[in-house]
């Protein structure tokens, strides 16, 4: 199992298109994946768990993924992040 | 009878039997299910899922839409392929017996609760969403598609709790007498299609579900913006008499449609419409209107959490354009207050917004979204007939920055080799003081000029016509706005330039006379307004208005204007 915690950097926040983008590459790998959120725990492969998160600039979140492509994964994930997700 | 009080986005009295369209319970008859049909309710799940996810493929790649209609479709498709919306629908079936129709509402309320309790409201908008999702899989479950609207007959006023943008069309295209919402706001597009529609239409009606049954009659009351729910027989009368006046008015008008628009004294005015949205352009063509005099373009930028591409805006703008030919098309660069656009641009608190970064400033200090927006203009403008116009300048410096940028898009354009064509008329509201002082200028630096005349009031005045404790001092007729307009026509026509007006001022009617007296050349109104003024301008003779110019200019106050006119 790896743990990750990212920081949100993009000006808007989760909203609806890093969500989808995040869903849709989590679902590609096996591994189970989880964001938590303060006290709050998601499936990172559901886009009504991502967006229900509410993750707001600035924000702090951590990425869990366990099983046998769970670097890769959170590999992925963290540089979408970290890009962004492409804005700017 | 009851009363309840709303917001009326669409004047007009509608009198009818109230069909409710709900889009969830109204449907749903069978809550619960035994046991042994349980496999087969778990079964029907798949299969109708699965059907709605290759419907959705089919319109994401048939979608000659925009890359952000595509977007939502792909994001509802995702909602129906959620690992956890299947785990809570298979638990709610099988382990509460719940119908596949009841565990897909609970599903979506409890979705729509999470949302609606969120404090940021771009991700609490987002609702909707959830809400087509919900609608499109529940009316292919139940195949009540068709239906919903098939019953409705022409009679009917239709009630919601809120419309969303997949199901507008769909309501407009149905010849019924007016709409009614719990909620919703005024400037949602469904409002706007209403009021260019004419079709009368309240939002905002609190308490209304809750109050009225399907095939009651009721009244919708959009010039006060009541709801009556069963009528007494003396306040029916009355309101049918209002109706039936105002039905002969529209048929008086309608009559117009292919009249030309010139007055008594034979002089043609130009009267063309203002759209703030696309769809808006099917009332342009019906009533007839020579052109987009005012092609708003906030839609774009608003209500939404990212921004739009230049192939979404170049598309829009060319589709208008291509569907008003040989009329053209006047498009305005993004004109709001940066607290709109927050969300989307890094905009600091601002003590005063209405003098604060807006309008043309906003575009100016966010160049590469101004030249996003421009390159879209001048690649739109191929067929031609596309002219742009900036809003909130205030003196020539503006204008000189803005021609410069357009230059720079051009070459850039050259340099990607995609088609343009940057030979289009330049123009510039005037709606600031300073730049009607200065319109001599101004004029210099582009080819037309149009005054937008709420924010020339508003500024001239110094007062916010949104504030009520103030409200008396806006005044469109007060001295000064009569003769900053004036001034302004008169610094155009030096130099033979035309003005346009295309501020509120120009859709009622007791201005017209005046604004054609004054010298404006153009009239820009919204659709629904067209052949009012049409009428208007028609019953003028501008000879014998302007004789009593003179009188009108060196007039004291508006209540000594107002008598002239």
């Amino acid at each position: 199992m790896i743990r990750k915690t990212i920081k949100i950097v993009n000006k808007l926040g989760m909203h609806a298109r890093p969500a989808t983008m995040i869903v849709k590459a989590a679902t590609k790998y096996r591994s189970e994946f989880k964001i938590v959120k303060s006290d709050m725990e998601i499936n990172g492969k559901s886009i009504m768990g991502v967006m229900t998160l509410a993750a707001e600039f600035g924000s702090e979140l951590e990425l869990v993924a366990d099983g046998v492509d769970e670097e890769f994964l959170i590999k992925e994930i963290t540089e979408m992040f970290a890009n962004k997700f492409g804005e700017d | 009878m009851k009363k309840i009080k709303g917001n009326s986005v669409s004047a007009g009295i509608a009198i009818g039997k109230a069909k409710i369209i709900d889009k969830h319970e109204l449907y749903i008859e069978r809550k619960k299910i035994l046991k042994r049909e349980i496999e087969f309710e778990l079964s029907r799940f798949k299969e109708d899922v699965e059907f709605v996810i290759n419907e959705l493929d089919k319109l994401i790649q048939d979608y000659t839409y925009s890359q952000e209609n595509r977007d939502i479709l792909e994001s509802h498709k995702m909602i129906l392929q959620d690992p956890e919306f299947n785990n809570r629908i298979s638990k709610l079936i099988s382990n509460d017996q719940n119908s596949l129709e009841q565990a897909i509402n609970t599903y979506f309320t409890e979705a729509a609760d999470i949302f609606s309790n969120m404090n940021n409201k771009y991700l609490s908008h987002r609702v909707i969403d959830f809400e087509d999702v919900a609608y499109r899989l529940l009316s292919h479950i139940m195949d009540e598609r068709k239906d919903v609207l098939e019953n409705v007959d022409e009679n009917s006023i239709l009630i919601m709790e809120n419309i969303s943008p997949s199901f507008v069309t769909k309501v407009f295209d149905k010849n019924i007498q007016g709409l009614c919402t719990e909620r919703g706001s005024s400037n949602s597009h469904s409002s706007i299609i209403a009021r260019s529609m004419n079709l009368p239409m309240l939002v905002n009606a609190l308490g209304l579900l809750g109050n009225i049954k399907d095939g009651e009659d009721m009244i919708i009351d959009g010039n006060d913006g009541y709801v009556i729910i069963s009528p007494t027989k003396k306040v029916l009368e009355k309101y049918q008499t209002i109706y039936k006046e105002e039905q002969k008015d529209r048929k008086g008008l309608l009559k117009l449609i292919d009249v030309e628009p010139i007055t008594k004294d034979g002089k043609k005015i130009k009267l063309m419409s203002n759209i703030e949205i696309p769809q808006e352009i099917d009332q342009v063509l019906k009533y007839n209107s020579a052109g987009i005099g005012l092609f708003r373009t906030e839609f774009l930028f608003i209500d939404r959490d990212d921004l739009p591409t230049e192939e979404e805006q170049y598309e829009i703008y060319k589709d208008i354009a291509e569907q008003c030919k040989p009329n053209s098309v006047i498009i305005r660069t993004i004109d709001v207050g940066g607290d709109k656009l927050s969300n989307i641009l890094n905009i600091t608190y601002e003590e005063n917004p209405n003098l604060g970064c807006r309008g043309i400033r906003i575009s100016l200090q966010n160049i590469p979204i101004f030249k996003q927006q421009i390159k879209a203009i001048l690649r739109a403008n191929v067929q031609g007939n596309i002219k742009i116009m900036f809003p909130m300048i205030s003196g020539v410096n503006e204008l000189l920055k803005v021609k410069e940028i357009i230059e720079i898009c051009s070459k850039e354009l050259i340099n990607t080799g995609i088609a343009f064509n940057a030979d289009m008329e330049l123009g510039a509201m005037i709606e600031i003081p300073s730049a009607v002082i200065t319109s001599d200028s101004i004029v210099d630096e582009c080819d037309f000029l149009s005054i937008g005349t709420n924010d020339l009031i508003q500024y001239t005045l110094a007062v916010d016509r949104d504030n009520q404790s103030i409200s008396n001092y806006y005044k469109p007729t007060h001295p000064s706005v009569i003769r900053s307009i004036k001034l302004t026509v008169d610094n155009a026509h030096k130099v033979g330039k035309k003005v346009a007006v295309c501020g509120e001022m120009a859709s009622e009617k007791e201005y017209v006379k005046l604004l054609l007296a004054l010298g404006v050349d153009e009239l820009s109104v919204s659709p629904g307004r067209l052949l009012l003024i049409k009428k208007e301008i028609i019953n003028c003779n501008i000879t014998e208005i302007k004789s009593k110019l003179d009188k009108i200019l060196s007039c004291k106050t508006s209540k000594e204007v107002m008598k002239l006119i």
